[in-house]
């Protein structure tokens, strides 16, 4: 209780004293903002300003601080607001390549049942104020937040449609290839394109990518009704 | 029923021209939308109807009585308190904010600049709910920043970008914008980019077209999935929450440097407060 009151005392005490700070003039041990790049700026506060709950455990194992820091991919096409030059788009299209790693035994499909579900789900890695449990469902694909998927639902069209994907593309080689690539890192085809790496940054399992590429090419699944 | 039922009459009836406060804030969308051919605008008829009985009408009015009234150990209103304008002036205030303070040293949005004055000069203590609780039409922070926005409704945004620091949280704020990162790799680019876009059924607002922008970053507003009255603070914390990326801190730095971004971009377009979202 005393202590509770002492605290909020000493609270108050900075706060009334920071009122009378009339200049920017940087605070000791913080940087002078005026002085610094908008790039340097926005780095530091995002990492290092207190900004976010960098703190916050995540699914994968590790804190909020490791999703906040970029790597290379992300750092190249924020540069570039998603438009890499030609050299650019080609490293990052080669790096992409090497990121993917197939199944043993070929890309085959799996449930389309399953892979329904998965992709109308917006379920997982979800942190902060309302977390998602990975234990009581696996994390899903996201795949209708920008696709439209079977006709008989609303999807959105941040993507192109994929309605009567595996009718206009037939089941072949070749198109599993594709799909199952696009699902695991889409940056191997699309430079900095907004579709996330589900494969290369481990948010889908192997059976899951072969669920989802079900729905999207078996004759049986809505998708191609 | 009949209070309800005046207040949107007294709401109806203000005089009808530009940059009025007490125009009705259904007016003022309707400009908008007849500016611009927009999905994100018009996206719900339903909306717009019921935005004659917007529930955030009464957290703007519970607000009201609120700033005038003797609060505190200080036991002292609101009515000092500088939004920008000078000491007690709310009009148009909020549309110029995020802005630099002199007493602070800092850029403050209207949420920092409450917090602010609620503890000094109403010496609230930094932790009372009334200075920590942030969300839900009942606390007393979206009450009192309803009152204060509505004193912006229908006027330009106009956050100014004269001080240094104005520009240098402006600029890192619009770096942050274009920030890829996280488990998905998105930014807000990802999905506020593009005109008539959506995710799963919502149409998004557009960051490149400032009337669609203008009522974008209008909040206060009431929030019909949520049946709660939400601040631009809230909103910032849910689109982070979808991206899989760490949850923002109110008030923060860089929280405010985003704010003043995205107020700079509807710079010019009329404020819709409050404003009633789906
Ligand atoms: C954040 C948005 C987003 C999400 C989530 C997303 N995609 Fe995509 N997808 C895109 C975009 C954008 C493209 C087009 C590529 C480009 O131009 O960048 C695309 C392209 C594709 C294509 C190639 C379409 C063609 O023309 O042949 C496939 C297949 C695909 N996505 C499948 C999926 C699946 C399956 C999921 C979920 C597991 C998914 N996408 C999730 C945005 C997304
Ligand atoms: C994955 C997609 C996505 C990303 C990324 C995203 N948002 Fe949003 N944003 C939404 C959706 C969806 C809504 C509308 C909510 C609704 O209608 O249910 C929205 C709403 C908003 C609104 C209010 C408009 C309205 O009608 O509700 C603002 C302002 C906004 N976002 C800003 C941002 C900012 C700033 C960022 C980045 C920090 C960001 N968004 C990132 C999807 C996104």
């Amino acid at each position: 209780m005393m202590l509770n009151n002492m605290t909020r005392f000493a609270t108050v005490l900075t706060l009334s004293l920071g009122a009378y700070t009339t200049s920017h003039a940087a605070e000791p041990g913080k940087p002078d903002y005026t002085k610094m790049s908008a790039e340097a700026l926005a780095e530091h506060l995002v990492l290092e300003s207190g900004s976010f709950d960098l703190d916050q455990p995540t699914q994968e194992g590790g804190t909020a601080r490791e999703r906040m820091i970029q790597d290379d991919l992300q750092k190249l096409c924020s540069q570039t607001r998603n438009k890499p030059n030609a050299e650019q788009a080609g490293q990052i299209v080669t790096a992409a390549r090497a990121s993917i790693q197939y199944p043993e035994g070929g890309i085959s499909l799996g449930d389309w049942q399953k892979g329904g579900d998965l992709a109308w789900g917006g379920f997982g890695y979800r942190i902060g104020h309302n977390p998602d449990d990975h234990s009581q469902r696996d994390p899903s694909g996201n795949c209708y937040n920008c696709h439209a998927l079977s006709p008989q639902r609303t999807g959105g069209d941040i993507g192109p449609s994929l309605t009567g994907y595996g009718i206009i593309r037939g089941d072949t080689e070749a198109t599993r290839r594709f799909v199952y690539d696009m699902i695991y890192n889409p940056h191997a085809y699309f430079p900095c394109t907004h579709m996330p790496r589900m494969g290369a940054k481990g948010l889908l399992t192997q059976e899951a990518i072969a669920d989802i590429m079900a729905y999207l090419l078996d004759p049986e699944s809505p998708v191609n009704k | 029923m009949i209070r309800h039922a005046l207040l949107v009459l007294a709401v109806t009836i203000g005089v009808p021209v530009h940059a009025d406060p007490s125009q009705n804030p259904v007016e003022v969308l309707k400009e908008l939308i007849n500016s611009v051919d927009s999905a994100y605008l018009t996206q719900s008829d339903q909306n717009l109807m019921m935005m004659e009985d917007n529930p955030a009408l009464w957290t703007v009015e519970e607000g009201k009585a609120l700033f005038h009234a003797k609060r505190g150990p200080k036991n002292v209103s609101l009515e000092t308190c500088d939004f920008g304008m000078g000491p007690g002036k709310l009009e148009g205030a909020y549309a110029a904010m995020p802005r630099y303070f002199k007493d602070t040293g800092k850029v403050m949005d209207l949420e920092t600049r409450l917090v602010h004055c609620m503890t000094t000069i109403q010496g609230f203590p930094a932790d009372d709910p009334a200075v920590k609780k942030l969300h839900g039409s009942d606390t007393d922070h979206m009450k009192l920043q309803s009152y204060i926005a509505a004193q912006s409704n229908g006027m330009p945004w106009n956050p100014p970008m004269d001080h240094p620091l104005e520009k240098a949280m402006r600029d890192a704020g619009e770096v942050i914008f274009y920030r890829r990162a996280g488990s998905l790799d998105m930014s807000c680019q990802t999905c506020h980019s593009v005109t008539g876009k959506r995710i799963r059924a919502s149409v998004l607002p557009n960051v490149y077209v400032p009337q669609e922008w203008s009522k974008a970053i209008s909040w206060p507003a009431f929030r019909v999935g949520h049946q709660e009255t939400r601040s631009s603070q809230h909103r910032l914390r849910g689109c982070y929450w979808q991206m899989r990326k760490a949850g923002p801190v109110a008030g923060s730095p860089a929280t405010i440097a985003v704010l003043s971004f995205w107020t700079d971009m509807a710079r010019g377009q009329p404020a819709i407060l409050p404003d009633m979202k789906r």
